[in-house]
């Protein structure tokens, strides 16, 4: 190691760099940390590309370069999308559905960006810093940022927006990291969220994973639900200028956008009302790219030079919730042999034509930084399934798994029903409409006692991907979750799911993971059997299109080749 | 022929009336509520409850159809539910929608299966005849949306010569709105023309066979006179009234061949309406569609009296 880089390191650690950041740097030199898990936590705690550099030099890592090269591109031209048409709102605090969020997300930006790696980056927040505990994070803006309106974006704006996160009413679910009172300015460029309590990962939590939080100006923010009225004013790209509901959207290149000129000229959006005509628009030449497609519809786009072919392993998955507080699933064992039955390999490759990683019922996707990877991968194993239903008296098992018609869904459910049989267990399969599994039971009853998808025995639910399983760990496993749909009541998990988040130190979180992780292969509340790929396809004219696991189109570098 | 139209008229009124009531009443059993469906699955209960009581759709049905009957009677078809706005200005853009594909689609159906019908009748028994029976009954036998994908995956996949999608850009050409149009419209001739022809050359056989045709052909008159004269008169009124009730499916029935060509028109919105529980946007487009049900079965009705001089409209009742 050179003396320059060792001078940086330490001139990092002794003026700028807090508890946490020196603790980063330890578990880097000691080797807890390999390369990219080094890089999504030092990018979350906010250290800079200088300081991120000299630090993989001193661990003898190569240096750090960010992003793939872009391809040369023209610059000029109109790129015509495909998403599917949403029935809900697009008011960015009540986002819920894939196709509004895409389209949302192209005039609307983010304080963050959780990275396809899992790396959080700089968006409209050009850094950040937590104090010692992760209770208190300060944003540092990215200054020159200008609204479509022409306005500056500044911190009151900003101030705004995550106070309108918040609020009542709000689908973003940040409500248990902060209150609106947590939120504050300091100076024009500086926001602090004061916590509610310590949250090692919050920058993920402000990033495009919590895709209802784009900072739109304080005054739009002022009248909730006007923000599609006033054309739908954000910082991005491309700024909207004409929207017919369920039709077409255009949008037009923003000349003063803060990341240089963008080379498309425009967008044309157009909604599909079904993916079936989406996917033969594409093949037809009348849309150059589409938001998203199952395993099944990405067939025709392999493998021809007309087109490009996008995967990209993502935390997205299943649930299958075997609720723990009724018969049949009152006993452990019987949820273990449910999840003994499946050959999940083999799955993947016939429900997901490959594009799925296994998973091993708990959700610690093997692309978190924090999760541990030693433990042992769940197999198919029919004589243990079988012994367990024997030794729970439940030799006859049978069951009704309810899900709705969504992507892999029924292809998924029969596929669990065919291994079941094998283990001798019956499983019947409902399917509902999407708005019959989302809705309280009969319409109008108290939503979170009747609704089926968190009532039913044995439900599959679908699952967006996040940067950090945090979500994932407080809704649907904590006994105090409000998707807890398996009715998992583990006070030991409980704490451990506590403990891990509240910890900053990744060896914290692994221990934590590692523990939980233990706990779910012998309780099976839930099994997750795979974690998806996100597929999607372009004309192979489009350049420099890097998909994303949520959903969103990022345009800003895409260009007609 | 007035009192004709005004007993027609009051009929029809009933039929709303009553269609109305019917879809109101329909609805209270469809699963789903109109907060859930604009706030989504992930939205608190409250919120939802909120919404619903600010919509006024937490009432009985029955409050919520004279409030809106009521409204009907001023001229105001109501306020959909979901969106917030007029339902008239959500159904008026898919109602042109339905009328410019049912349009392009009746140019080019009606004519081609009048055609085949009388071309099937004056060949009546020899291959020509079975030929087309054959095809027309088959194609019809086929959904439309297997005819559509056909369609799609020949001209607008393998030759790329037409849009797979029906829906042209915004202000473009009337030329350029048909081309979009024209798959779709092909898919529903193919469905229709079995039928539509069938049903001519049955009136074409039956006047081929009668007396006045025989009579026509001793007196010596051509065959194209007699044809023209003769036979088609008397051929024409079955069919259009076979016609009139498809120009009514064609407004309003056309969900998936909408879906399948990604078009808003009115079956599309009435349906996804049906599906959010948006009552008043629901009802005021079936009430639309039903309108336009009646008031083509009208025209009909005074075509085939005019084709038809043995009927009178009014006397013969």
């Amino acid at each position: 190691m050179d003396r320059h880089t060792r001078r940086t390191v330490e001139d990092y650690r002794h003026n700028e760099a807090g508890l946490l950041e020196n603790n980063l740097i330890d578990e880097l030199v000691g080797g807890e940390l390999d390369r990219q898990d080094f890089l999504r936590r030092a990018t979350m705690f906010g250290l800079g590309a200088g300081s991120i550099g000299a630090l993989l030099r001193l661990a003898g890592e190569t240096d750090l370069a960010f992003g793939a090269p872009l391809d040369a591109v023209q610059s000029g031209g109109t790129l015509r999308v495909g998403i599917p048409v949403f029935g809900a709102s697009l008011e960015p605090y009540l986002l819920n559905e894939g196709g509004a969020l895409a389209f949302a997300g192209i005039p609307g930006e983010y304080l963050t960006f959780t990275t396809p790696q899992g790396n959080v980056a700089p968006w409209l927040a050009a850094s950040w810093k937590p104090n010692a505990d992760a209770t208190v994070w300060t944003f540092q803006l990215r200054k020159g940022v200008k609204f479509h309106n022409g306005k500056e974006m500044t911190s009151a704006d900003v101030v705004a927006s995550l106070k309108h996160y918040v609020s009542k009413g709000s689908n973003a679910g940040l409500s248990p990291f902060y209150d609106a009172d947590g939120v504050s300015a300091r100076g024009k460029y500086t926001v602090v969220v004061r916590l509610k309590s310590s949250i090692g990962v919050f920058p993920y939590l402000v990033s495009q994973t919590t895709y209802q939080a784009i900072i739109q100006p304080a005054a739009i923010v002022a009248k909730p639900g006007t923000w599609v009225a006033s054309g739908m004013i954000g910082t991005g790209a491309f700024r909207l200028r004409s929207y017919v509901d369920k039709r077409s959207a255009e949008l037009v290149r923003n000349n003063a956008y803060w990341g240089g000129r963008p080379p498309l000229e425009g967008v044309r959006i157009t909604f599909f009302q079904s993916s079936a005509a989406l996917v033969l628009a594409l093949r037809a030449g009348q849309v150059d790219l589409v938001m998203q497609l199952s395993p099944q519809e990405a067939q025709p786009f392999k493998n021809n030079s007309r087109y490009t072919l996008y995967g990209l392993p993502t935390a997205a998955h299943r649930q299958v919730c075997l609720r723990t507080d009724v018969a049949p699933f009152r006993d452990a064992r019987v949820r273990r042999a449910v999840g003994l039955a499946i050959d999940r390999p083999q799955q993947v490759e016939r429900v997901m034509l490959g594009s799925a990683q296994v998973g091993n019922d708990n959700p610690f996707w093997r692309g978190f930084a924090s999760t541990d990877r030693s433990t042992k991968q769940r197999r198919q194993n029919l004589e243990l399934a079988r012994a367990l239903l024997r030794a729970a008296g439940a030799e006859n098992l049978k069951f009704n798994l309810t899900t709705w018609n969504f992507l892999d869904h029924t292809d998924h459910a029969a596929s669990i029903q065919a291994y079941a049989r094998q283990a001798g267990i019956e499983v019947g399969i409902e399917v509902m409409d999407v708005s019959k599994y989302y809705d309280s039971e009969p319409a109008g009853a108290d939503y979170f006692t009747t609704t089926p998808w968190l009532n039913r025995p044995a439900t599959l639910t679908e699952y967006g991907a996040r940067g950090v399983p945090n979500i994932y760990i407080s809704r649907c496993y904590m006994s105090t979750g409000d998707w807890n749909a398996s009715h998992y009541k583990n006070d030991e998990f409980d704490t451990l799911a506590r403990t891990y988040l509240g910890a900053a130190e990744i060896a914290a979180q692994r221990k934590a993971t590692k523990r939980m992780a233990g706990l779910l292969l012998r309780d099976t509340p839930i099994v997750i059997d795979y974690f998806i790929r996100y597929t999607t396809a372009s004309s192979s004219k489009v350049k420099n299109y890097v998909p994303e696991g949520i959903s969103h189109i990022r345009l800003a570098n895409v260009g007609l080749g | 022929m007035i009192r004709f139209l005004l007993k027609r008229l009051g009929l029809a009124l009933v039929t709303l009336v009553l269609l109305s009531a019917i879809v109101f009443g329909i609805s209270t059993i469809l699963p789903g509520n109109v907060g859930r469906a604009v706030l989504g699955p992930f939205a608190t209960q409250e919120s939802v409850d909120a919404l619903n009581e600010e919509l006024g759709t937490d009432r009985p049905v029955l409050t919520q159809y004279a409030e809106w009957a009521g409204g009907l009677l001023r001229g105001d078809l109501g306020v959909s539910l979901t969106k917030q706005v007029p339902a008239w200005d959500l159904l008026s853009p898919a109602l042109v929608n339905s009328f410019k594909l049912a349009l392009v689609a009746f140019l080019i159906c009606v004519p081609l299966s009048i055609l085949g019908g009388v071309i099937a009748g004056l060949r009546y028994g020899r291959l020509t005849d079975k030929s087309l029976t054959i095809a027309g009954i088959s194609l019809a036998a086929m959904p439309e949306f297997v005819t559509g994908i056909v369609l799609i995956l020949v001209f607008g996949i393998w030759f790329r010569w037409l849009p797979v999608t029906a829906q042209a850009e915004e202000g473009a050409n009337a030329l350029t709105q048909a081309k979009y149009l024209l798959l779709p419209a092909l898919t529903l001739t193919l469905v229709l023309f079995g039928y539509i022809a069938r049903i001519t050359r049955a009136g074409v056989i039956e006047a081929l066979e009668s007396d006045y045709t025989r009579t026509a052909y001793l007196k010596g008159l051509p065959s194209n006179v007699v044809v023209r004269r003769h036979v088609l008169r008397n051929a024409l009124p079955p069919t259009i009234a076979v016609v009139a009730v498809q120009v009514g499916y064609l407004v309003g029935g056309l969900v998936a061949v909408e879906l399948l060509f990604n078009y808003q028109g009115i079956g599309l919105l009435v349906y996804e309406a049906a599906r959010q529980k948006d009552l008043p946007l629901l009802t005021a487009g079936v009430l639309v569609i039903g309108v336009v049900y009646l008031v083509v079965t009208l025209i009909a009705d005074i075509l085939y009296a005019a084709l038809n001089p043995r009927i009178r409209l009014g006397s013969a009742e």
